[in-house]
């Protein structure tokens, strides 16, 4: 798929020399790592090397202990307003999904929307379920029917719900997509599926950061970063992930993953 | 349209409009600086010896009356809990009839405050140590009978049947199938009374039974706010109870309250059992050093007859405006306890110093016997309907606050960090995320609550004609037998009613859970 040239402006997510102290061993240590907008990249590293603590510092529900974090250049505002138009343009697909079992589907598409919402949006919200074209829209671009729309979310299937967690991250309107292993328990059919569907919407100026245990579904990203013990080991194009970086990634782990 | 869980928990603030704008009204304009002196000496309390002694054997007076009023409540009522389960019916004699039976007539105990069942033991058996365990104890029991019995009935029998069809005798099966599965749950009920017995003995206090109460009232009364306030310090030992009731909750692994559809799981079960078997002798060694005579039980004063000729007065008194009263007295307190606690924990949620306050507040709340809020009140409002709510509705905050934030820390926190970390502003993460969960089990416990407030509408009859209480109050105090009789009697259809209705919401509310 031909892709247009990358704008050059800030980098969606800049991480400078980032540390997260953990109980034994650093969960992050001093990590670099940019992302520019139409990025694919993904995030590779056996249990345990730092990738969901990449990703937590990265949506900043996460303060590391050492380090600079800049969204889109800008370092995250400490609270109120400013940070909240920030964290709304970053966009969290969570490996447990987290919609709201009580909720229903459309209500908990407009729940990605609070960000720029007042009270009497999010109350009427609650009663009247609002914004239904876009919320249509949203299910439609994932394949899900639109009649769901009512239905409590505790009512879908297990396919329908990882649907409808995507939908719900794009009606965020999000400019950087994360995605913590988002295909681990699926299985390999649905699971490329899956994959498709999240890449087709990571075009520029998106970008999408996603976290993988197994190295067999690289294609269709521009980048692999790999992670291991929290630090770096390779950041090279998607191309050049070969069996020698493989080995040295997962090597001596392997046993005991 | 039907509103979300989220929104259903908000629609009981909906009764603090009316409570809003009734309350303006009723300020008399004096009374501000008795307010003022009374939160000032908060800081500077009695430390006076004397003062301090006299509080403290009214705290040990309060404390044994709960806890022998409490014990003898579970006893009796595991007794009776089991004697009224139908399933205990059925496998022993192969009929249910007996146990709805039991479960009618403890109906009548159940509906009566304690307060009121106090009052009457005081009339029959005159001031003495054992009134206020008695007032207490019966209750206590025939709830604790009923809770029993429900948990009992509710447990699968598959067990049980599984035993009895290996050959293994009735009693025997019962005690192993539905023994170790109910012993968490009734725990962990008695708890939570235990907690609700040293309120109430508090209360009887304050209505003349002794023990701190009585102190409390009395340095209310003569405006020593000082030495009040020693006293209601003194009271803040019952938080020291409920965080030991909770560490074992959390030993034994008990269910909480919130989570009234999980199973309880239980574990350490022998000494769990131990437990129970020790409040025995520690019942009868407080007893014995409170003065408890039980062959005082016996002798009872003469009761004036119920006299017939008076039944002219007793149809003229105003039922409909007394009914009335008691049901929107219970609907204000009611929506203010229920209505606000969400109210507060969403306007404080992005400042944890504020939800520290108002926990703090709540705790206030819970321990101050509503009657001695309700004199505090009249300082500054005239003694009304809704000054009455005010009292009886800010105790019951302070009791589902605390649930309601325990039922929030007890929930997965995951769904609400989603929220916030698409950039929604802590409130509506807390609307969203948090009480989205926990809605329809706060509603239940609040529909519950609610029940138990129709009951307590009692205790705050002192602020003049406010419904079936004060009503009562006011005929004992005139000893109009059959006044009385007559007024109990409608009270106790009123609350079974209200138990119904009660029950049959939160049955619908947690079963689309």
């Amino acid at each position: 798929m031909a892709r247009p040239e990358p704008v050059v402006e800030a980098p969606l997510l800049e991480l400078r020399r980032i540390s997260v102290v953990g109980r034994d061993r650093p969960r992050l240590d001093q990590l670099d790592l940019q992302i520019v907008p139409g990025e694919r990249v993904a995030l590779l590293g056996s249990s345990g090397a730092g990738k969901s603590t990449l990703l937590a510092v990265a949506n900043g529900s996460l303060r590391p202990d050492a380090g600079q974090l800049l969204w889109q250049g800008q370092p995250p505002a400490s609270s109120g307003r400013q940070r909240r138009r920030q964290l709304a343009r970053i966009g969290t697909l969570w490996q447990d999904l987290r919609l709201i079992e009580e909720l229903s589907v459309q209500q908990n598409l407009n729940a990605a929307r609070l960000a720029h919402w007042g009270w009497p949006k999010a109350l009427l919200n609650l009663l009247l379920p609002l914004e239904t074209e876009a919320c249509a829209a949203a299910l439609r671009e994932l394949e899900l029917d639109p009649a769901l729309l009512p239905q409590p979310v505790s009512a879908l299937s297990g396919g329908q719900r990882q649907r409808l967690a995507i939908a719900r991250l794009l009606r965020q309107q999000p400019s950087l997509l994360l995605a913590d292993e988002p295909l681990a328990s699926l299985d390999p059919r649905l699971a490329s599926q899956l994959l498709a569907l999240l890449l087709r919407q990571a075009q520029a100026p998106r970008a999408l950061l996603l976290s993988l245990h197994r190295p067999d579904l690289l294609e269709g990203f521009d980048r692999v970063i790999g992670l291991r013990q929290g630090r770096l080991l390779f950041d090279c194009a998607a191309a050049a992930v070969d069996g020698a970086r493989l080995r040295a990634l997962y090597g001596s782990e392997a046993e005991h993953p | 349209m039907r509103p979300a869980p989220p929104l259903l928990v908000l629609l009981p603030a909906l009764m603090l409009v009316p409570l809003l704008l009734a309350l303006p009204g009723l300020l008399h304009g004096g009374g501000w600086e008795l307010i003022v002196e009374f939160a000032a000496a908060a800081l500077t309390p009695s430390l006076d010896p004397l003062v301090l002694r006299s509080l403290l054997s009214g705290l040990a007076v309060t404390v044994a009356m709960a806890l022998l009023g409490w014990g003898t409540s579970l006893f009796a009522g595991l007794l009776l809990g089991l004697a009224s389960s139908r399933t205990l019916w059925r496998t022993l004699l192969g009929h249910e009839f007996p146990a709805q039976l039991i479960r009618r007539l403890l109906a009548l105990p159940r509906a009566i405050h304690e307060l009121l069942w106090g009052l009457l033991l005081l009339q029959v058996l005159g001031l003495q140590p054992a009134v206020a365990v008695l007032a207490i104890a019966i209750p206590y029991g025939a709830l604790v009978a009923r809770v029993v019995s429900d948990l009992l009935d509710a447990l699968p029998t598959a067990n049980l049947e599984a035993l009895r069809a290996g050959g293994a005798p009735a009693p025997a099966a019962l005690l192993t199938a539905l023994g170790p599965p109910l012993l968490p749950g009734v725990l962990s009920y008695g708890g939570y009374r235990l907690e609700c017995a040293l309120r109430s003995a508090t209360l009887l206090g304050v209505f003349g039974l002794g023990g701190l109460g009585t102190e409390l009232k009395l340095t209310l009364q003569s405006l020593e706010f000082h030495e009040l306030w020693s006293g209601l310090w003194l009271l803040a030992v019952m938080v020291l109870l409920e965080s030991v009731v909770g560490l074992l909750r959390r030993r034994w692994a008990m269910p909480r309250r919130l989570a009234l559809h999980q199973p309880g799981v239980g574990r350490r079960g022998r000494e769990m059992v131990l437990a129970l078997a020790a409040l025995l002798p520690l019942m009868a060694l407080v007893g014995q050093a409170s003065g408890v005579d039980l062959q005082a039980l016996t002798r009872w004063q003469p009761l004036p007859g119920l006299g017939s000729d008076h039944w002219q007065e007793v149809l003229d008194l105003p039922w409909l405006q007394l009914v009335g009263g008691t049901l929107l007295l219970t609907a204000l307190a009611a929506g203010l306890a229920v209505g606000l606690a969400p109210l507060q924990l969403l306007l404080t949620a992005p400042w944890p110093w504020a939800r520290r306050l108002v926990g703090f507040s709540w705790m206030l709340a819970r321990l101050w016997p509503p009657p001695l809020t309700l004199l505090l009140l009249l300082f500054v409002f005239r003694p009304s309907l809704f000054t009455a709510a005010l009292a009886l509705g800010l105790h019951n905050l302070g009791i589902l606050g605390r649930l309601l934030r325990e039922g929030l820390q007890d929930q997965d926190p995951s769904a609400q960090q989603a929220l916030l970390a698409a950039g929604s502003g802590p409130r509506l993460a807390l609307l969203y995320g948090g009480m989205s969960g926990v809605a329809r089990s706060y509603l239940a416990y609040g529909a519950y609550r609610s029940d138990v407030m129709l009951r307590e509408t009692v205790v705050v009859g002192l602020a003049g004609a406010v419904g079936l209480g004060s009503q009562m109050l006011e005929s004992l105090s005139s000893f109009a037998w059959d006044q009385l009789a007559a007024l109990v009697l409608v009270y106790a259809l009123l609350t079974l009613a209200g138990e119904d209705l009660s029950d049959r919401l939160r049955r619908r509310l947690l079963a689309t859970a």
